[in-house]
């Protein structure tokens, strides 16, 4: 009896390794496992047997049972991996998605974003004016006055001789210091005009202006929080080098290099060699702009500080011509 | 600013190369933005061997020459009469800018191909003649093909390119650059000194000073017997690199002297002033001069004049005149050195549109203490150059200048600067910048040196602190501020949810720019009433196409959509937000508003085996601003027959955009016509909203609206009705006239077409039907349905379709 069963479970494992495909296993299965099976018709005749041998002849018939069952587990797992995923037919998964239009925010859209949410979190809040200035607004609130020759480091734009388009966003300083009594802290986005145009100037850009005006505020912090902003638009370990300029409403005045993002610092063709490109300027807010706006010098100090969003935008996504912020070709605008 | 380093090192002892120098006077506040080369020619031109000479012509003044250089044999037309076979010259190859300005260009010379010239030492700016070409075998012994002819004569420099801040006119000399260099390596410049008797009293020119407040100081010298000839190479070298032209001994040494010392001179032809006396005056209306440069200049009342005793001789501070001129035949000549007020220069020189080098430094504000000691150097430059014997000066001064003093509390500066300085330390730091410094009970006073007329507050004594002690060593640290709790009205948080509202259906975001031809506007066929034709025109745009304000963001729209068809980009969904501005009269600004603009042409869908192929309509962009207005919502608006056309749309295309009652904008198609303008010829739908008009109807509010807990029932209705009944119409009736259970009603379905009669339509609509408080039964529903079918066909003449 012993031999024959060790003989059915050598057909039973053989068979079922030979089995080609999941039908034919599922044959050997039956053929030996099920209701009518060769197995099962031994377990069914145990009781023919002498009463003695029973539970050994039992025991040994569960166990090569389970034997086979193990092997036909074995062999439906080898033979679904060879048959690799399931296939249904007429459906092809692999066809492309039924994608809709993205939708693209425009470049330097998504910029002005980035900045001016770096410096909210720092509690900086939104302020904005007009694009047409007075000259009042644009030059003489900021210290610069008719004849003065800092008009010439910004080519304007007039519409009579009161009225002209912001050379900057700094008159937006002024504007808020007439109506808001410091502590002052804004972040002003917006178009600027300058009548210059050439592959690395277009007439119309896009400023960020910084202004915190409030007790004790100093030249370090002004270094702390653009160094800050600095790593965090560019690399978190961005070199920032600060140098000595002139603006008429910052004293001391700085112009912010920031280690060149192309090359690293080692010298190439965007920061031409100097391994340094400028992307701020800032400084301390002249005492003459804010008595302009009637803020007590002794008590108060602040800095202010500009910058370009196409020349930031140009290097995030290296762009080699700023002319195509406003040309709108759309295979330059859903790129993004 | 162009700075010669050997000059510069000239007037100031520095141990430090080229690099660090240009380093550390950056970081001091002259930014140096380039080294270059100071004498490109010389380093171009080479030596070479004349191998042969062939005559070209009869009387044998021009040559061929083969002439053997490092990149092989070159032949270049020649007619120096120092050639000759085996000699060794300067080679010029094309492509090189010569110190007179012009390139040298290979060239048809007698019938033959000259690829370069062979240039004489005086063409090269070198100390020798121009009587032949450079003959470098006699003086250079080891020459040797190939080298350049700055490495055989040792003439090298190299010239810093300084942006100078229009607050530091002191830097815009040699002078006032070693000033600051020998302040940052603690070193001492050296001004030149003059040996001529400076108390030699001027003979034979009087000076008078009629506008003192113009012109504060004006020093007048004079040398007579000059010998007015070309200058030598040093001389003529140095004003090149520094980027002026040499013209003659004379007018080199003025500007020499100018870039020395940055006190602009002036010489002029004593024997050609009336008088000869010099009058500084203001002009009469209408009254003229020739300048040095040929044109003639109307003067106004304003502009500041030197004039001999009848007539102007020069433009003050800008530019002398013609008839005044030094020339050849000149012998005696007055040496002009003057302070003239900055404004009155700079309104001069921008009404005449003639900036100068002279009228640069003056407008920015000139040593006012340097005058005299610029004329004696001057003098003494002549005398050594073109001879000639000195002839006096006069220093006319009517208005003397006073020393300022400036305060300052370290304290302070600290405090502003977030440093802890020395008292001490801060008089060292201006102390070497050339001010006098007293203490007195912890206030320090300051007397700025006179050529420091930007030193006039405490705030520019923390600067020059703060820059001479290094921005670098001033610390990084965070700011302890006061939380702000009151934050400034912003329109840009709305704005943004605009755009993202557009974003998020797929379209892309453009930025045009604000300013727009003329003609675009015009395109748009607005009527004369339309305050978007109250334009601001710019009085200095950059062309004709970009010279007015936009007050509609149409244009721009299309002028897009017609740049990206010629693109063929044939799939377009875009919108701009952005400002447009109208008129408000001459000195007031324009009124602005922020616009919404979208615009949809071309295939809907990407292409694609899983999207219909199908181009944009009319409903795909209603949609669009359907649910543009909902995601902001603007829960009352509504699309609606316009009140009034926009003559720029389609007729019959035009939607009104209202929130309540308010108009808030518009939708169409454009005009063809329009269209045509901007050579389009497709079809493009638009849209044009006022988000000031759309923020005030939009809420950041929402209302919950409970869950429905009965089940509904649902009615379809199929009706034919004449072409001309309106969907608004049936679904305004339905509203109105249903009871409160119908919760909702639409059209499933419009059919034209086969079974349905010529000048018809069918239109499918569906009821939804439920109670607040129990299910409804089909008699329920069939009791309100029944009543409210029969009332639509009664009302628009409907027939049930079977």
């Amino acid at each position: 009896m012993e031999d024959r069963l060790r003989s059915i479970e050598d057909k039973a494992i053989k068979a079922v390794r030979q089995a080609k495909d999941q039908e034919t296993l599922e044959e050997i299965k039956v053929r030996f496992l099920g209701r009518k099976g060769i197995l099962t018709g031994i377990l069914k005749g145990l009781g023919r047997l002498p009463r003695q041998e029973r539970p050994k002849v039992g025991k040994l018939a569960n166990e090569v049972k389970v034997r086979i069952e193990r092997a036909v587990r074995q062999r439906l797992k080898a033979l679904e991996k060879e048959a690799g995923p399931k296939v249904i037919k007429g459906f092809d998964p692999t066809l492309p998605g039924r994608t809709l239009p993205r939708g693209h925010l425009h470049p330097i859209t998504t910029v002005l974003h980035k900045v001016c949410s770096i410096f909210e979190r720092l509690g900086f809040s939104i302020a904005e004016g007009p694009e047409i200035e007075l000259d009042f607004y644009n030059f003489e609130a900021l210290n610069i006055p008719p004849d003065h020759p800092a008009r010439d480091m910004q080519d304007t734009f007039y519409v009579d001789d009161k009225v002209l388009l912001r050379t900057h966003t700094s008159p937006i300083q002024v504007r808020t210091m007439e109506v808001m009594k410091p502590p002052i802290r804004i972040i002003a986005p917006g178009k600027v005009y300058r009548c210059d145009s050439d592959v690395t100037h277009t007439p119309m850009f896009h400023q960020v202006e910084g202004l915190m005006v409030d007790r004790e505020v100093s030249f370090a912090h002004l270094k702390g929080i653009l160094t800050h902003f600095a790593q965090e638009i560019f690399y978190r370990d961005t070199k920032v080098r600060f140098r000595p300029s002139f603006f008429p409403f910052t004293e001391p005045s700085a112009e912010i290099d920031i280690q060149c993002v192309m090359c690293r610092g080692g010298g190439c063709r965007v920061c031409s060699d100097t391994g340094w490109l400028e992307v701020l300027g800032a400084g301390l807010v002249h005492p003459q702009v804010l008595r302009n706006v009637g803020i007590d010098t002794e008590r108060y100090s602040g800095f202010a500080f500009g910058l370009g969003i196409e020349r930031i935008a140009m290097l995030k996504y290296g762009i080699n011509d700023i002319r195509l912020f406003y040309d709108n070709d759309l295979r330059f605008l859903n790129q993004f | 600013m162009l700075v010669p380093s050997s000059w510069l090192r000239q007037m100031v002892d520095i141990e430090a190369g080229d690099s660090e120098l240009a380093e550390a006077l950056t970081l001091a506040g002259l930014e140096v933005e380039a080294l270059e080369p100071a004498y490109p020619w010389l380093l171009r031109a080479q030596v070479a061997r004349i191998s042969r000479v062939e005559p070209l012509d009869e009387d044998r003044r021009m040559a061929a020459c083969t002439v053997e250089t490092v990149g092989g044999e070159a032949v270049v037309a020649c007619g120096a009469p120092n050639v000759r076979e085996g000699m060794l010259t300067a080679f010029v190859p094309p492509g090189t800018e010569m110190p007179d300005g012009k390139e040298v260009k290979e060239a048809r010379v007698y019938g033959i191909n000259s690829a370069g010239v062979l240039a004489s030492e005086y063409e090269l700016l070198l100390e020798g003649d121009a009587k032949g070409i450079f003959d470098i075998s006699g003086r250079y012994r080891d020459a040797m093909i190939g080298q350049s002819i700055s490495e055989i004569t040792g003439i090298e420099d190299t010239v810093l390119e300084i942006g100078v801040t229009p607050n530091r006119p002191d830097c815009l000399s040699i002078l006032g650059v070693a000033r600051e260099a020998a302040a940052i390596f603690d070193s001492s410049a050296r001004c030149p000194e003059s040996d001529v008797n400076g108390s030699h009293p001027l003979e034979g020119v009087s000076i008078t000073i009629k506008e003192p407040a113009l012109c504060a100081r004006y020093v007048g010298a004079s040398i007579g017997g000059v010998s007015v000839a070309p200058s030598p190479g040093w001389l003529a070298r140095r004003l090149l690199a520094s980027g002026v032209r040499p013209i003659n001994n004379i007018v080199d040494v003025t500007n020499y002297v100018l870039l020395e010392l940055g006190q602009p001179l002036h010489a002029f032809d004593i024997d050609s002033l009336r008088g000869p006396a010099i009058v500084v005056r203001t002009a009469v209306d209408g009254e003229k001069i020739v300048t040095l440069d040929g044109k003639e200049r109307e003067l106004s009342e304003a502009m500041l004049l030197i004039c001999d005793r009848d007539r102007p001789v020069a433009v003050a501070g800008v530019m002398g005149g013609i008839d005044s001129e030094v020339t050849e035949k000149t012998r005696n000549i007055l040496i002009e050195s003057a302070w003239f007020a900055p404004s009155s220069i700079r309104r001069t020189a921008k009404a005449l549109k003639l900036p100068t080098e002279a009228s640069y430094r003056f407008e920015r504000g000139v040593d006012p203490t340097v005058q005299k000691k610029a004329a004696l150097r001057a003098v003494q430059l002549v005398l050594e150059l073109a001879g000639g014997t000195f002839k006096g000066v006069r220093d006319e001064n009517p208005v003397p200048f006073t020393p300022k003093r400036v305060n300052f509390r370290p304290d302070r500066i600290n405090r502003l600067l977030g440093t802890r300085l020395l008292g001490s330390r801060m008089a060292e730091i201006l102390a070497a910048l050339g001010f006098k410094v007293e203490e007195r009970d912890g206030i320090f006073a300051t007397v700025p040196p006179p050529f420091r007329a930007d030193i006039k507050g405490e705030e520019d004594i923390v600067e020059e602190v703060a820059r001479c002690h290094g921005f670098t060593n001033i610390p990084t640290s965070s700011p302890v501020a006061t939380l702000i709790v009151k934050r400034p009205q912003s329109f840009i948080p709305f704005i943004d949810r605009v755009r993202k509202g557009l974003k998020c259906q797929g379209m892309s975001e453009i930025i045009s720019y604000s300013f727009v031809a003329p003609s675009d506007l015009q395109a748009l066929k607005l009527s004369p009433e339309d305050e978007r034709t109250m334009v601001v025109r710019l009085l200095n745009p950059l062309g004709e196409d970009q010279s007015v304000m936009r007050t509609s963001l149409v244009p721009c729209m299309l002028s897009t959509v017609s740049r990206n068809i010629r693109r063929r980009n044939l799939s377009q969904a875009i919108f701009e937000v952005g400002a447009v501005f109208i008129n408000q009269g001459a000195g007031v600004i324009p009124r602005e508003h922020q616009m919404c603009c979208a615009a949809v042409m071309g295939r809907r869908y990407p292409e694609s085996w899983a999207w219909p192929d199908r181009d944009y309509d009319f409903f795909d962009l209603k949609g669009l601003v359907e649910n543009l207005l909902k995601g902001v919502d603007c829960d009352s608006f509504s699309l609606d027959l316009p009140s009034s056309a926009e003559p720029f749309y389609e007729n019959g295309t035009q939607l009104d955009i209202r929130a309540g009652e308010v108009l808030v904008g518009s939708m169409g198609q454009i005009d063809l016509g329009v269209a045509k303008a901007f050579d389009i010829s497709e079809r493009v739908f638009l849209m044009d909203i006022s988000l000031e008009a759309l923020a005030q109807a939009s809420s950041f509010r929402k209302n919950f609206v409970p869950l429905d807990r009965f089940p509904s029932v649902e009615r379809d209705l199929s009706v034919i009705f004449d072409d001309f009944v309106r969907a608004k119409d049936v679904l305004d009736f339905i509203r109105k006239n249903g009871s409160d259970e119908l919760v909702c009603s639409y059209i499933f379905d419009v059919y034209k077409g086969k079974q349905v009669p010529a000048g018809k339509k069918s239109m499918g609509i569906h009821f939804v039907y439920r109670a607040k408080d129990r299910t409804l039964s089909e008699q329920d529903v069939e009791r309100l349905h029944a009543p409210l079918q029969h009332a639509i066909l009664k009302e628009f003449g409907g027939l049930l379709r079977s």
